[in-house]
């Protein structure tokens, strides 16, 4: 052992310093978001009337800055910080660190500059369109390059768990980004999925759901693993539940995906297999809270004084919380309830306030002093942070669960004679909007710690002398470990290609399952010949839809309940939806569902809501669309569009393909002329209200039609 | 091994791990940049409440895709023939109109002040206030488009039964029987009045009643 070579090397903490500030500032930016978008749903007036400030868009830019600017960031700084340290080496690249940061940056800037201008896939949490998608895919590959190159020249030998997750967490992004984004491009920021309703539906919330797991959770986890015990001086509690707890975890968590679409048209036995992998994930999720909070074992002294401790306890805490509410919500019954309210809204916010936001203060908190070898400059202004964002998270998870019971008691409310006790959707909005003033005001105190916290490591960082990057030593890597007697899984863990691959595997063997064969065999997606594909001027209408974020209020899926069946008619069918690119299933209702909104009102009707709402539906929350009715729709793009949308296998006629323009103008003309009746100009023709009306009188009337037909065959037999 | 090599670190100099004294025994040989690990057996509450998800998800699943459980749409189908039969027996009460029903009840309650209320939270939407007709005909002048006359038997059907094509819903399987008399007593009432904005008529001129 004497002989041993000591080695000399540097970590590259800048590379950490640059992540920490942009995860100040990107998390500063998505609270703010948050917050106006919260204002907006309880005064409509705060929409501001701009098409580029209108919750539609909106809320798209605050998920998308909340999770990939602010938790990402704050992911790479924790990844970078720690992952050194746990391998005894500097990064792999310096350079590719520094593409990674501003790369990544240049993403999120593209991200706020094109979601207010309207360019959308419409996929939540996948908004962003074609180009960014792929600038995402190279960064991520560069981050994976340092980070697998960072393991290759370690000086230790065998992986601590904290690396186990970031494997499974790069791994994983890159499957699902890159799947769920494939897209055949109409011009530079418009494409269409190659996938079409519930194919499209199923890889989404494959991708949308693993998100949650693979991007705010896994490296979180292993964040957890890494700053819990070194704040607390503590060892971890069970080597042996972080194994079970780990493989459990990555297998299980892929397969809960379609739990975000129970009673929809996907296949039953996908519905049930979602829900009960869903129920079997609660207790690996709580092997990881299990882990982080016996590691506090002795420690509870310290977590009433430590701000790093109060942190991470409490975020752990909120991370069972949420891992227990999750399950539950899966639960078919639960679910029927739950889904499209806000208590799916309170239910992500625990997750994404209580875990994400206060692991990441704590972890800030550590990192901060300790980079800049000093102290935190005020304890008190930390723990102010903490009852702020605590009460904060609480009064908005109280306000979201009330709103959510509330309104889905009053939408399936049905009395003694069949009919529904709350027919006017806008009763059930009108109820809750109490809620959204205490939801807004619980933001408030979470952004108001947020600003805190960002007052008090400003001030940290002025009284240091400086970030200095210091000197350690260790020895090279062993070649043969001197270790005896090792598991399978200690010998596992000093081999990262075949844990790896191992990894990779446990996470694909969930959705090759449940997508699969919805993609490729039609049994499980019905045909319909009376469903046919969208005319010219429906599609520049969905565009329109698409682009105005309408999918964030409106769902387009009538799910199989007597109540739904009153209040929108017959159920959705799989059929239905084989022409959407992407889907608009949507995830809530803060405006009625749509799936059968065709006919249901006049051209007029919808001329008249559009331009002023309350016009129409007093007390509606909805934003003014005005400049539906100035700005023309996209006319010269519809040739192409068609031409994307065949060549992905809708059948459009030649007819149809030819005369795209043509057709489009004859429909355009027709609804106006019908509304010129009523007094409307004809000039307004070519503008974006008569594309996007005719899109709206078309949900559900081919469905209707089938229905009739069936009808007509059964009677007639 | 690693213990010696985490002196080297100087940050680390001043902290000392902190094991209790039943966790000795469990402390693992080997540490990460510091961190040690102790080797807890897995708590039996974690593991029997992971083995009874494990077999409730097992039976269910047996149950409502290998053995004939009922699936989603059978389920649906069930509910909704009992609805439908309480919607039947509903229906029979609104598909006969009796005049004779509807005065006394009119007369018996504050039928205007009722009526006014259902239609501000039903028809003013595309009938517009006071009646004056927006998205929906003038309900105040003589021009009515689908009633003969202008009686309470034969605008009974237009409020029950709505017309699909022009948008206007089907009220009779939306508000009640007593709700459907109230709005009615109410546009009856605006008869000749003169709303604010009032539109302009459509329809055929029909007999006064």
């Amino acid at each position: 052992m004497n002989d041993v070579k000591m080695e000399r090397f540097k970590y590259d903490d800048e590379l950490t310093k640059l992540f920490i500030f942009a995860t100040v500032i990107w998390g500063f930016v998505a609270l703010l978001l948050g917050v106006t978008v919260a204002f907006q749903l309880a005064s409509w007036k705060v929409n501001m009337g701009l098409e580029w400030s209108t919750f539609g868009r909106l809320r798209p830019l605050h998920t998308n800055a909340a999770i990939f600017a602010f938790v990402g960031n704050a992911m790479f700084a924790g990844i970078y910080y720690s992952t050194q340290r746990l391998t005894k080496s500097r990064l792999f690249s310096d350079v590719l660190g520094r593409i990674h940061f501003w790369g990544w940056q240049l993403i999120i800037v593209a991200a706020a500059i094109s979601l207010p201008l309207g360019f959308t896939t419409g996929k939540e949490y996948a908004e962003l369109e074609w180009p960014i998608d792929i600038a995402i895919a190279v960064i991520w590959v560069v981050f994976a390059i340092n980070f697998f190159g960072t393991l290759v020249k370690r000086r230790e030998k065998h992986l601590y768990v904290a690396l186990w997750f970031y494997i499974a967490t790069i791994v994983t992004v890159t499957v699902l980004h890159v799947v769920n984004s494939i897209a055949f491009p109409v011009d530079f920021m418009k494409s269409y999925p190659v996938y079409a309703g519930i194919q499209d539906a199923l890889v989404q919330w494959w991708y949308g759901h693993n998100a949650v797991a693979f991007f705010l959770t896994t490296p979180f986890l292993g964040i957890m693993y890494y700053f819990i015990p070194k704040a607390a001086n503590r060892p971890v509690y069970s080597y042996r539940l972080s194994i079970i707890h780990f493989w459990s975890l990555v297998f299980l968590y892929i397969w809960a995906g379609p739990h975000h679409l129970l009673y929809t048209s996907v296949p039953d036995w996908v519905q049930t297999t979602a829900m009960v992998f869903s129920v079997m994930l609660w207790m690996p999720s709580w092997g990881g809270m299990i882990n982080g909070l016996l590691t506090l074992r002795g420690a509870w002294d310290k977590v009433r004084t430590d701000p790093v401790l109060k942190f991470m306890a409490t975020s752990v805490t909120f991370y069972g919380m949420a891992t227990f509410e999750g399950p539950l919500l899966a639960i078919k019954s639960i679910n029927g309830m739950a889904h499209y309210t806000d208590w799916i809204v309170g239910h992500v916010h625990s997750g994404t306030i209580g875990w994400n936001y206060m692991i990441i203060s704590g972890m800030l908190y550590y990192l901060v002093p300790k980079m800049w070898n000093t102290t935190l400059y005020s304890v008190k202004m930390a723990n102010a942070q903490f009852w702020l964002a605590t009460i904060g998270l609480l009064l908005y998870m109280m306000s979201m669960w009330t709103a959510g019971i509330t309104q889905a008691l009053m939408w399936r409310a049905i009395d003694e004679t069949g009919k529904l006790v709350y027919p006017n959707f806008i009763e059930t909005v009108v109820r809750i909007v109490p809620m959204y003033w205490v939801r807004a005001f619980g933001g408030v105190l979470i952004l108001a710690g947020f600003i805190l916290m960002m007052y008090n490591l400003w001030l940290t960082i002025k009284k240091s002398k400086g970030l200095e990057e210091q000197e350690y030593m260790a020895p090279a890597m062993e070649k043969v470990t001197s270790e005896v007697n090792q598991t399978a899984h200690r010998k596992l863990e000093g081999l990262p290609t075949l844990f790896t691959v191992l990894t990779t595997i446990a996470i694909l063997v969930g959705g090759i399952i449940e997508i699969t064969p919805s993609l490729i065999s039609d049994t499980f997606v019905e045909r319909d010949s009376e469903i046919k594909p969208y005319s010219p001027l429906e599609i520049a209408g969905r565009d329109i839809f698409i682009k105005e974020g309408c999918y964030v209020c409106h769902s387009q899926q009538i799910r199989p309940m007597p109540d739904e069946a009153l209040r929108y008619g017959p159920p959705s069918t799989a059929a239905e939806s084989v022409y959407d690119r992407p889907f608009q299933w949507g995830s809530r209702r803060i405006g009625p569902d749509l799936a059968r909104v065709g006919g249901k009102y006049n051209d007029m009707w919808h001329f008249r809501h559009m331009y002023d709402p309350r016009e129409v539906t007093p007390k509606s929350i909805m934003p003014e669309y005005t400049w539906l009715f100035k700005k023309k729709f996209e006319i010269k793009t519809l040739p192409k569009k068609i031409k994307v949308m065949t060549a992905l296998g809708v059948p459009y006629t030649d007819h149809q393909i030819k005369n795209t323009v043509l057709l489009a103008q004859k429909q355009a003309f027709e609804i106006t002329k019908g509304l010129n009746v009523d007094g409307v100009d004809m000039k307004m023709q070519n503008k974006e209200i008569i594309a996007l009306i005719a899109y709206l009188q078309r949900l559900g009337v081919d469905g209707a039609r089938s229905r009739e037909l069936k009808k007509q065959v059964r009677s007639e037999q | 091994m690693s213990d010696k090599n985490d002196k080297n670190d100087k940050n680390d100099k001043n902290e000392k791990l902190h094991v209790l004294e039943d966790e000795k025994a469990l402390l693992i040989d080997h540490s990460y940049d510091g961190i040690h690990e102790l080797n807890h057996p897995l708590p039996s509450w974690w593991m029997w409440t992971w083995s009874a998800t494990i077999l409730y998800s097992i039976f269910y699943f047996i149950f409502y895709h290998m053995v004939g459980g009922p699936n989603l749409t059978q389920e649906f189908e069930k509910d909704m023939i009992r609805l439908n039969e309480i919607k039947a027996i509903a229906a029979a009460d609104v598909s006969n109109f009796d005049i004779e029903h509807y005065n006394t009840w009119k007369k018996t309650n504050d039928s205007l002040k009722i009526g006014k209320e259902v239609y501000e939270e039903n028809c003013i939407s595309c009938h517009a206030e006071a009646g004056g007709g927006d998205i929906g005909p003038n309900l105040t002048d003589a021009y009515w488009i689908n009633v003969k006359e202008r009686t309470a038997t034969a605008l009974f059907p237009v409020i029950r039964d709505g017309v699909e094509d022009n948008g206007m819903p089907a009220w009779g399987e939306i508000i009640s029987k007593e709700e459907m008399y109230a709005a009615m007593a109410y546009i009856v009432s605006l008869k000749g009045t003169t709303p604010p904005e009032a539109k302009e008529a459509q329809g055929e001129k029909v007999e006064e009643f």
